[in-house]
Formats: structure tokens, C-alpha cells, sequence
């Protein structure tokens, strides 16, 4: 009788269990598939020919409000802007070119950051004095500054928007790589290995660096997000990308003078860089998560 | 190794820290040796110097700490000398180390697999992948692991700490080191454990004809495995001789005290192995 009571709650704790490990198993997955959707969308959409042309100008049709809204047609699902260019062509051409430079523009300041903070935490002495001094003063200045210094001696274009991502994006990253990387050398398994004759190198790369990728995936991804919104504001203040090149971030700008009379041009893309901005910070969590195997079940 | 032979040589070691502009005297012309098949415990309070000596000899100490003057010989070899550190030459071929805590000396992403392999092809040349297989199962085994298999597969979160600290010993001994040293390794073990660990070295020392440093604040403990004892006392050694000599009979004051501070500590109730 004894046996019989005490099976009961180790069942409907195995259930309970099972139950937690398929949603931690997916959820990478569920956050992964609508980015990967809107990645292929705005790249296949246009492809298609059932897009208007994004550029093409109709000055008899300006400011027509979306399919939803009186006087609204299908033929621009979500409205036109001050120049009668359809806005959801706009949005989708130019997501294209929002999501790639939020993937660039994190790997820029991801790549280097990293490399930085781990050769400074893990080698300490004047190597993190010089780089810990140059993080400082770093993010002592304001990202706009830098930008506009950039932008203003050397135009604005992608390889530039770029240089300015990196500029000001390494210096976040090296500083947690750093205190991660100081942390690691610090640990018992890391004297070990040295006491076990491995050579420094092999340590910092094959020990070293694996322990620290949960903290790149999750700095990368916010870098993603970050890139999406400092390429949006660039553009808005028409330092980043300017026309004829679309970004979500140009349309929010084209968008601003005209959000009280129609609202729909600065909207759409100002919802996608949210939308888009969230799902790869939770993704980023997630992978975070799913990377440890501490924290994943067996 | 024939037995008796000495192994490690320590002599008139000293150790010295710099701190902001001071010198400080972490180890004092410290004498001692470690013969082939012997255990020998090191205990001491904490900040005694015991965990300096053990680290000076594998080359681990912190960047401030440097070796004043002194030798430190390995199997007839000049590890440590005026002008000379060849300690990372000696890690790892001929001595192992194991640390305190095992839930923390081991790579939380690498499978105990991958951590004997990387010792494995580091230390022995031209090793197959057979052999390195062969190899890892085999110390195991001799950890008295029964499915070393399973062990070999897991991540170290996924064992036991007595398992952990099994595979941590392991490691040190994989590649037929001459020398072991042991730096509170049984601390974060409960009694039961420790007790095992400890018969695991009695065996391994017994067999492999190894030596062992044995560092230690647990006096039982000592006086269960060890040989010899060296008590340490503010980065010297004050008193080294058998343990039962040493335990029954010591002839240092400070001995004394450290003895009186064990709850429960009756005379004869030591050293029964001896």
C-alpha cells in the first residue's frame, strides 16, 4: 500500500517533466522559424513579381491608407507614402537590407570585440591595462559623435555604416568577454589543464573560448538588435542609409513629417524593427540556454 | 620506479610574494622529499603555505609569486633551480595534479572522454585513437568504476561527486605520472567518499609504485593514508617524520596544538594502516 502511494507523484512528476522538456527543446526552434520566415519573405517576395515596384512614384496616389481602412485598395495593401511608392514593397525590399546589416553589423563588432576581450582578460598584465583604458574611453563617448565624425569625413554608405557598427559596437562586447574571460582563467578546470601540461593556446581556444559562447551568442544577438536600431536612427537623421536604398529605418525617417496625416508610412516599419528586434533577443536567450549543458536535460 | 628511490626533492626552498613595494615570505627554506611508493601528507591551518608548496612544483604559482632561492628536483631532474623553471616541462608527463573540488576541475562542456583523450594526445606521442580508448577505459577501471562507459559519455554536471573527483584522479594518473600531488582533494567529499578516495590512493600508490603529496587540514585523514608527515606552520615545515611518530609523538609545540584542535583525537586511534 505503502509502494502504491509512493508511485503516484513520481508519475505525475515524470509527466511534468516531460512536459518542460519538449517546450525548452522547441522553443529555440519556434523563435528561430518566423525570423527565418521574414528572412526568405523579403528576400523571395520580391522575386515573385506580385510586389509593386518599391521605387516607382504615383504623385495621384499619395498617402492612400491601407486595404483596412476607407479608401483603402488592394492594389497597396498597406498604403502608399508621400511619393505614392507602395509601402508594403518598401517594407519588404527593405528589410532586406535592415536584416543584413543587423547580421553584418553584429559580426563586425562581435568578431573584434570578442578577439579583444578574450586576449585581455585571459592574458591580463599591460595587454588588459591598454584595452581596459580603450573600452573606457570608448564608451565614454557618445556612439553619435563617432558616428557623425565618421559619416561627415568619410560619406555615407554601407562598408562606412559598417565601420561606425564596429566602432562603436566592440567596445560593449570586449568588456563582458573580458570579465567572462578573466573569470574563466581564474577557474579550477583552467589550472588544471595547465597543470596537466596544456599548452596556452590550446587552453584559450579549445577550453576557453567553448565556455564563452553562450555569452557570444547572447551578445551577438543583442548586437543584432542593436545594429537594426542604430541603422534606424542613422537613417532617420539621413546619416545612414539614404535614398533611392530603403531600410526600415529610411522609411521611418520619409515617414515622421506625415505620421498625423498618415500614420501607416512611419508605422509598418517602425512594428517590424520591434517585431524583428524582440524575436532574436529571445532567440538569443534561448540559445543561450539551450548552448549549456548544465542547463539542458539529457 | 624501484621503491625508495627519491622522486621529488625539495630543497631550502623559499617562496616569496611581492605585494604593494613588501616582500612576503610564503615558504621558508622548506625541505622535503617524496620517494617512489610513499605517501607523504603535508598538513597545516590554512595559510600555512601548504597549498604554495604543492602548486610551486607544477609551476602554478601567481604571477607575483616568484621561487627566492632554493631547488625543486624531479626524478634526478632540476625542475626549479637559480635561473631555471622547467615546471611546465614536467606537468602532465611526470606529475598529476588534483584539485579541491572535481565539480569545478573539469570542462562543464567536454564529456570525461574528450578530457582524458586531450591529456592523452598531449602527453603521449603517436597515440592511436584505439589506444587512446583502450587507455581511457582502462584508468577507469582502475578508479574502480564499473561502467566506465556511461562515465566516459557523461558531461561532469551528470556525475556524482565522488565519481567526479574519481575521473579528476584519473586524469592525473592516466599518463603514468611519477608523481602526484593531491591539494585537498577529499574537502568537498562527505566521509564516505573521502574514505574511498583515500583507499583508491593507498591502492594506486601501492601498485603504480607512484609517490603522492598529499595536502591536507584533515589530520584523521593523513593519519590514514600517509607514510610520512610534514606539518607546516606558517610557510615552514616544523616538524617531518612517519606519521606515527608525528602524531604520537610530536616534538613541536605547534604539532601539538594542531593536534589538540582535532574533536575526538585519542591517542592509538591513529595510524592503524601503519
Amino acid at each position: 500500500m505503502t509502494q502504491l502511494d509512493a508511485k503516484v507523484p513520481t508519475i505525475v512528476a515524470t509527466e511534468h517533466v516531460a512536459r518542460a522538456r519538449r517546450r525548452r527543446r522547441t522553443s529555440v526552434f519556434w523563435l528561430a522559424l518566423p525570423l527565418v520566415a521574414i528572412a526568405v519573405l523579403v528576400v523571395v517576395l520580391p522575386m515573385t513579381g506580385l510586389l509593386a515596384d518599391p521605387r516607382q512614384t504615383d504623385l495621384d496616389n499619395t498617402l492612400a491608407p491601407p486595404v483596412f481602412l476607407d479608401g483603402g485598395s488592394w492594389d497597396n495593401p498597406l498604403g502608399t507614402d508621400k511619393l505614392g511608392q507602395d509601402v508594403l514593397a518598401q517594407l519588404v525590399v527593405g528589410g532586406r537590407l535592415t536584416l543584413f546589416i543587423g547580421l553584418v553589423g553584429a559580426l563586425v563588432a562581435i568578431g573584434p570585440g570578442t578577439l579583444i576581450g578574450v586576449l585581455a582578460g585571459y592574458c591580463r598584465g599591460w595587454v588588459d591595462l591598454v584595452v581596459s583604458r580603450l573600452i573606457d574611453a570608448q564608451l565614454a563617448l557618445p556612439f553619435i559623435l563617432i558616428a557623425l565624425a565618421v559619416i561627415s569625413s568619410q560619406g555615407s554608405s554601407l562598408p562606412v555604416l559598417f565601420l561606425v557598427l564596429a566602432l562603436t559596437g566592440w567596445a560593449a562586447c570586449a568588456r563582458v568577454t573580458r570579465s567572462v574571460a578573466m573569470t574563466l582563467r581564474e577557474r579550477q578546470f583552467v589550472l588544471g589543464l595547465r597543470a596537466a601540461g596544456a599548452s596556452e593556446p590550446r587552453i584559450v581556444l579549445r577550453h576557453v573560448v567553448p565556455n564563452l559562447v553562450g555569452t557570444i551568442v547572447a551578445l551577438g544577438t543583442l548586437q543584432i538588435g542593436t545594429a537594426i536600431l542604430v541603422e534606424s536612427a542613422l537613417s532617420f537623421l539621413g546619416l545612414g542609409v539614404v535614398p533611392p536604398d530603403i531600410s526600415w529605418g529610411a522609411m521611418l525617417a520619409s515617414g515622421q513629417d506625415v505620421l498625423s496625416r498618415a500614420w501607416w508610412v512611419a508605422t509598418f516599419p517602425g512594428l517590424a524593427i520591434t517585431v524583428v528586434v524582440l524575436l532574436v533577443n529571445l532567440l538569443g536567450d534561448a540559445l543561450l540556454t539551450h548552448h549549456d549543458p548544465r542547463k539542458r536535460r539529457r | 620506479m624501484a621503491r625508495g628511490e627519491a622522486l621529488l626533492e625539495l630543497r631550502s626552498l623559499t617562496i616569496t610574494a611581492s605585494v604593494a613595494d613588501r616582500q612576503l615570505l610564503l615558504l621558508r627554506d622548506v625541505e622535503l622529499e617524496v620517494r617512489a611508493g610513499e605517501v607523504v601528507g603535508v598538513v597545516g591551518e590554512s595559510g600555512s603555505g601548504k597549498t604554495t608548496l604543492a602548486r610551486s612544483v607544477v609551476g602554478l604559482l601567481e604571477r607575483n609569486v616568484q621561487v627566492a632561492t632554493g631547488r625543486i628536483e624531479l626524478v634526478g631532474e632540476v625542475l626549479v633551480g637559480p635561473g631555471t623553471d622547467l615546471t611546465h616541462t614536467a606537468r602532465g608527463r611526470s606529475v598529476g595534479m588534483v584539485f579541491q573540488d572535481a565539480s569545478r576541475s573539469l570542462n562543464p562542456l567536454m564529456r570525461v572522454r574528450r578530457h582524458l583523450s586531450e591529456v592523452l594526445e598531449r602527453h603521449v606521442d603517436g597515440i592511436g585513437r584505439d589506444e587512446v580508448r583502450a587507455r581511457s577505459t582502462e584508468v577507469l577501471r582502475r578508479m574502480r568504476i564499473d561502467d566506465p562507459d556511461r562515465v566516459l559519455d557523461s558531461y561532469p554536471h551528470q556525475l556524482s561527486g565522488g565519481l567526479r573527483q574519481r575521473v579528476a584522479i584519473a586524469l592525473a594518473v592516466v599518463t603514468n605520472p611519477a608523481l602526484v600531488i593531491a591539494d585537498e582533494c577529499t574537502t568537498a567529499l562527505d566521509v564516505t567518499t573521502q574514505a574511498e578516495v583515500v583507499a583508491l590512493f593507498r591502492e594506486l600508490v601501492d601498485e603504480l609504485h607512484i609517490g603522492l603529496l598529499f595536502v591536507t587540514h584533515d589530520l584523521m585523514l593523513a593519519s590514514d593514508l600517509c607514510d610520512r608527515i610534514a606539518v607546516m606552520s606558517q610557510g615552514e615545515v616544523v616538524e617531518v617524520g612517519p606519521t606515527d611518530q608525528v602524531l604520537r609523538h610530536p616534538t613541536v609545540d605547534y604539532t601539538r596544538r594542531l593536534l589538540a584542535a582535532v574533536p575526538h583525537w585519542t591517542e592509538g586511534a591513529s595510524a592503524t594502516h601503519a
